[in-house]
């Protein structure tokens, strides 16, 4: 399909002039009129099958009417997607398509985004003719960990074929058999068991595929949607996060779980359409050993406290120090967890306090692909790089092991992950205070004299520069969990006790000043990175 | 099914893979291969050719669940498959299918106890001629009498491959296509060479280019005898002179409209006139390796074809240097699996290529990217075998054999209720009343009731038409087709909602299921058929039929849901009394002809 996109084609569609690049579908050009045709079988990101049928279009001087998906636009092209003729086919492709259709919309998970109930408002006939008995397929089959199908609400679309063999390379699916009697299913014995498997619920039309995970624990109607970026890896895929937004009136919905599931977002430059499941199921780190009081530890057993004893006691610390001049004794482990946002608060902070042992740490690494998935499975290594922070704990434990420090600041990470739980431990024992700042806890910061529960990524506003270099929006979908703060409202806080110059007051004033400051942002803005993104000056 | 049993299969598995220039073309060959040898297609087979061909085994697995001939469980030792469509269930293939059913205790799709007999009912066979008929193993069976069953149930062994009923010309003053089938050993190159076989060959390549070989094709009118009468010379011309892919040519020998049985003869009484075809339309288009798809069903033609493209090679009309010019050719016999859609010129590729039988979106048409995405002429068998004829007489004799826009003749296959079935040579030119009288007429006592002319596909015609000329233009101006020039006659005593139902029923199972309303159509249609003969119909039943059949034309990939809806359209419109009458009195009103109105 080889076409000159520079080239222009000029064609009307329902008697409007449209101008598109050669080699566009008519489906495109019509969704770029304003005149948006049906479909199921097409998705952007995959071969053309042209099966459904359902986005038929009347095309002047063509007695047939034509799939939009498949044809051309051409110069002089005249399409009408309302014509008696076009809505007429896609009715009665409709028609077909639910003829053998269970027609179980009430006990679906797909009821409420299913494509099928869409289109039938405005191309249903709403007076069926189909009085036979229905063909039989398999019904509620678990074909891999995180997919269920249901073969009689499969439309044979063969979207999800389509994606394990062009886009995860897996070749799990196949439809079986013909006619009426083709189902889609999982070559016998094997699982549909891959990092992407969870794409095919995405781009499942209709209720045929869905989440093992995300089935029946809410109706979509109650979803919220907000777009963010998912903080797996380093590759930064844009997504939505979708949440209950009836948690007041319906707290009950999957036993008070905030979050149901994340989606991806069409991203082309980062994850097209797609995102891991590694990713994908990732949400669920988010609410699993939630630290949610400051607590202080007192002889030698931490108990919760409230946020101004826990600040009074870390501020007091830094004081005693700055005071002695002994701020050499301090050091801090940043994470590439954290946002652009609240690195950039990071530097200034303690770059203002005179503690210059400030680095950022990663997680541990992991197994990349050719895909999406990047062996870095923290989202802002790139941005904290790009602040010019140093990368690395382990001089830093090894100073403290050597009771050359006085004072330790850790954020995020669990380095016992990276370094061993011995290691650590012995490492912060001589430490005179630990301090944890982060959302979970874990054996690191099990070990910290003072923990501050910070926000997790979904409930934040800020920004990620993923690998290649894209800094990325992302958006709070929920309210901090228990009494969590974003880390750069602890900065701020600190800054006031210790008389350090105010910090900006919020994530879009600290991007202002960051990309003022900073020459690796130099020109970025809220707005220039919009929902989706944009680069580093030095990207390239 | 043991690993070891497939690792000795290697050997001829690789001699297969070489044949083709992609392996997954190696599928369908390789499953059968696999099946010969071991009975069945375990997973075992399947995960053995999907590593062969290097695909996922999930798409192994859709091939084996698309093709009626590939077996998950294994058969009994004779696997019989009664024909069970409309030509053989006018002679009483229903009575009989029902019969072999009673004596083995069997229903179709089971197997006997001790293994010996499976039983199957299967779509056309396309032995219609020699109908009540079936397929035992390997074999055509036929005409199925109580002596053919207990042979069958007694000495399966002895059963033998039925015999050709070629019944000679009708209005011509000599055989063209036909000339040799009554030669004795007609099918051996040395009786080919000797009747001036290869000559027309030998003309084309080394006194004419190949502009000049389209030229007299294009002259001749020959156009393709598979059913669609497409100009042959103006299809050739479509393949690019220069081109930096290979180039193929695939001949279309996947005979299955029901009613037809003309490609069967052709391939298996004079198979080097077909090569002798093949030679010159890749010479005239630059091919140098031919594919034969031939129908999976077709054995016994398959076997012949292959010594005769054995012997073509020995003799040096196939290989490198082709009558010492630079001309090479390779032809290889390519085995379908068992898919009526597979007649379908795309499905056709697709299904060479090693897949389930989808047609393909067009453009692009096969002559820029057909085979492997290269440049490919598909012509049927029929059509190829015309080309040395041409070749050799001219293209102006030629094309008075026929009426002006459609030159030469036809083999016209003859069955249903009249008294002489078989296959008859004609003028594109010729009436269908003089094809039936030639055929002897309906029995004594009977009227025709109505025609199918050009295969099942066709709109049906009544008994007052039936002073139609044959050619593809006089009978779309009747509003039907030419189509495969399958003629299946029907007395006054057949029942049209019965004749209804085997159309709809064929239908319903070769639909390919890719398109929504053909895959949901063809099924919906039988369902509602059935309902009416079963004198279940409901008086809203003929239009719904109707609606179903003008929903699904034209509104897919390929003509198959058209071909669906046609005999739907055309045999409500012309017998709607009798459909009424069913619905409304819950029985037929047709005197008894045995298992067409028995029910």
């Amino acid at each position: 399909m080889m076409a000159d996109a520079s080239k222009q084609v000029n064609l009307t569609i329902d008697g409007k002039p449209v101008a598109v690049p050669e080699g566009t579908t008519v489906l495109q050009a019509c969704e770029q009129a304003g005149s948006p045709v049906p479909f199921y079988c097409y998705h952007p990101g995959l071969s053309i099958a042209g099966n459904c049928r359902i986005c038929l279009v009347e095309i002047a001087g063509t007695p047939k009417l034509q799939i939009s998906c498949y044809t051309r636009a051409a110069e002089g092209m005249v399409v009408s997607t309302t014509s008696d003729k076009s809505l007429k086919g896609r009715k009665d492709v409709l028609e077909f398509l639910l003829a053998n259709h269970p027609l179980d919309c009430p006990v679906c998970d797909q009821a409420g985004e299913c494509w099928l109930q869409d289109y039938y408002m405005q191309h249903g006939l709403y007076d069926p003719k189909f009085n036979e008995t229905k063909v039989k397929k398999p019904k509620a089959v678990p074909i891999g960990p995180t997919v269920m199908l249901d073969a009689e609400r499969c439309i044979l679309c063969s979207r999800c074929v389509r994606f394990t063999d062009e886009v995860s390379k897996t070749g799990e699916l196949g439809i079986f058999n013909r006619g009426d009697h083709a189902e889609v299913g999982v070559y016998p014995g094997v699982e549909l068991k891959n990092n992407y498997a969870g794409n095919v619920v995405d781009i499942c039309p209709v209720g045929a595929l869905t989440d093992r995970d995300f089935r029946f624990k809410c109706r979509v109607w109650y979803l919220g949607s907000t777009p963010s970026v998912c903080n797996g890896c380093s590759r930064g895929c844009n997504i939505d996060i979708h949440y209950n937004r009836e948690q007041k009136d319906r707290p009950h919905i999957a036993g008070g779980a905030r979050i149901m599931r994340l989606k991806p977002r069409f991203n082309a430059d980062v994850n097209q359409w797609w995102m891991c499941d590694i990713g994908r199921y990732g949400y669920k780190r988010l609410d699993t050993h939630r630290l949610l009081l400051t607590e202080k530890r007192q002889n030698g057993t931490r108990h919760p406290v409230p946020w101004g004893e826990a600040l009074d006691a870390v501020g007091a610390q830094l004081q005693k120090l700055r005071e002695a001049k002994q701020l050499d004794q301090v050091g801090v482990i940043l994470s590439s967890h954290l946002t652009n946002e609240d690195l950039f608060a990071a530097k200034r902070f303690f770059h203002a306090l005179g503690v210059t042992q400030v680095v950022f740490q990663r997680p541990k690494s992991g197994a990349a692909d050719t895909l999406l998935l990047e062996a870095d499975r923290s989202p802002n290594a790139r941005g904290a790089q790009a602040l010019g922070l140093a990368e690395g704990a382990e001089e830093l434990l090894q100073r403290a092991k050597q009771q050359q420090l006085k004072t330790l600041i850790i954020f995020t990470q669990d380095l016992t992950e990276l370094f061993g739980q011995a290691r650590v431990a012995e490492a912060l024992k001589p430490v005179e205070m630990v301090i944890f700042i982060g959302p979970n806890t874990h054996p690191t910061a099990q070990l910290a004299d003072i923990v501050l529960p910070s926000c997790a990524y979904a409930e934040k506003d800020g920004t990620f520069t993923n690998s290649q270099g894209r800094v990325q929006r992302l958006h709070a979908a929920v309210l901090p969990a228990g009494e969590s703060r974003p880390e750069w409202m602890i900065f701020s806080a600190l800054g006031t006790k210790l008389n350090i110059e105010a910090l900006p007051g919020d994530a879009p004033a600290l991007f202002t000043a960051l990309a003022k400051a900073e020459p690796a942002f130099a020109g970025l803005s809220y707005a220039a990175v919009g929902d989706q993104g944009a680069w580093l000056a030095n990207a390239h | 099914m043991s690993a070891a049993a497939l690792k000795q299969l290697d050997a001829a598995a690789a001699e297969i893979l070489a044949q083709y220039d992609q392996k997954r073309a190696a599928t369908l060959p390789l499953l059968r291969l696999a099946q010969d040898t071991l009975g069945y297609v375990s997973p075992a087979v399947e995960q053995w050719v999907a590593q062969q061909v290097g695909v996922a085994p999930a798409h192994i697995h859709e091939v084996v669940t698309f093709y009626t001939l590939y077996h998950q469980q294994p058969v009994g030792k004779y696997h019989i498959q009664v024909c069970h469509n409309i030509a053989c269930a006018l002679r009483g293939g229903d009575a009989y299918l029902a019969s072999i059913g009673e004596r083995l205790g069997l229903k179709p799709g089971q197997t006997t106890a001790d293994g010996k007999y499976t039983l199957s009912a299967v779509e056309c066979l396309c032995a219609c001629e020699q109908a009540p008929m079936m397929q035992v193993n390997d074999s055509y069976v036929g005409p199925i009498t109580p002596a053919v069953i207990d042979t069958l149930l007694q000495s399966p062994e002895q059963l033998t491959e039925l015999p050709l009923l070629y019944r000679g010309t009708v209005g011509l003053q000599a055989a063209v296509l036909s000339a040799r089938f009554n030669v004795r050993d007609a099918e051996k190159i040395e009786t080919y060479v000797r009747d001036n076989g290869y000559q027309a060959a030998r003309k084309a390549l080394t006194e004419m280019s190949p502009a000049q070989v389209i030229d007299e094709v294009t002259k001749s009118n020959l156009r393709g005898l598979g059913g669609a009468g497409f100009p042959t010379g103006k299809k050739w011309s479509f393949i690019p002179k220069d081109s930096s892919k290979p180039k193929y040519l695939v001949v279309n020998a996947d005979e299955g409209e029901p009613g037809t049985i003309k490609d069967r003869y052709l391939l298996t009484k004079d198979p080097h006139r077909l090569i002798e075809g093949i030679i010159i339309a890749a010479y005239a288009t630059g091919v140098r390796k031919a594919y034969i798809y031939i129908r999976g069903e077709y054995a016994y033609p398959a076997k012949v074809l292959q010594q005769a493209v054995d012997e073509a090679k020995k003799y040096g009309f196939l290989g490198s240097r082709i009558f010492n010019t630079d001309h090479t050719l390779e032809i290889v016999v390519h085995r379908g699996a068992g898919a009526y859609i597979c007649g379908e010129e795309t499905a056709l590729l697709t299904s060479l290529e090693g897949g389930k039988g989808f047609p393909r979106l067009k453009p692009p048409f096969p002559a820029l990217a057909g085979l492997f995405a290269c440049p490919t002429v598909v012509n049927n068998v029929e059509t190829l075998a015309c080309v040395p004829s041409i070749i050799q007489r001219g293209a102006e004799w030629f094309a008075k054999l026929g009426v002006p826009k459609a030159g030469g003749t036809r083999l016209f296959s003859l069955s249903g209720h009249v008294q002489k079935p078989g296959l008859y040579e004609a003028s594109q030119g010729v009436t269908l009343r003089q094809l039936i009288d030639a055929a002897g007429g309906v029995a004594p006592g009977r009227q025709v009731k109505a025609v199918i002319p050009g295969g099942i596909s066709a709109k049906i015609l009544r008994a007052d038409e039936l002073d139609v000329k044959m050619d593809f233009d006089s009978l779309i101006a009747a509003g039907t087709m030419a189509g495969s020039a399958g003629i299946v006659v029907m007395d006054d005593t057949t029942c049209m909602v019965r004749a209804l139902w085997y159309a709809g029923k064929f239908f319903g199972h070769e639909s390919c299921g890719q398109c929504s309303p053909c895959r949901e159509g063809t099924g919906w249609m039988f369902k509602v058929i059935d309902r009416i003969l079963r004198g279940e119909g409901r008086e809203q039943d003929l239009d719904t039929v109707l609606s179903i059949a003008g929903n699904m034309e034209g509104r897919t990939i390929c003509v198959f849901a058209d071909a669906a809806a046609w005999p739907a359209q055309s045999y409500i419109a012309k017998f709607r009394d009798e459909f009424v009458y069913h619905i409304k009195e819950k029985r037929c009103n047709v005197g008894a002809q045995p298992a067409v109105a028995a029910h």
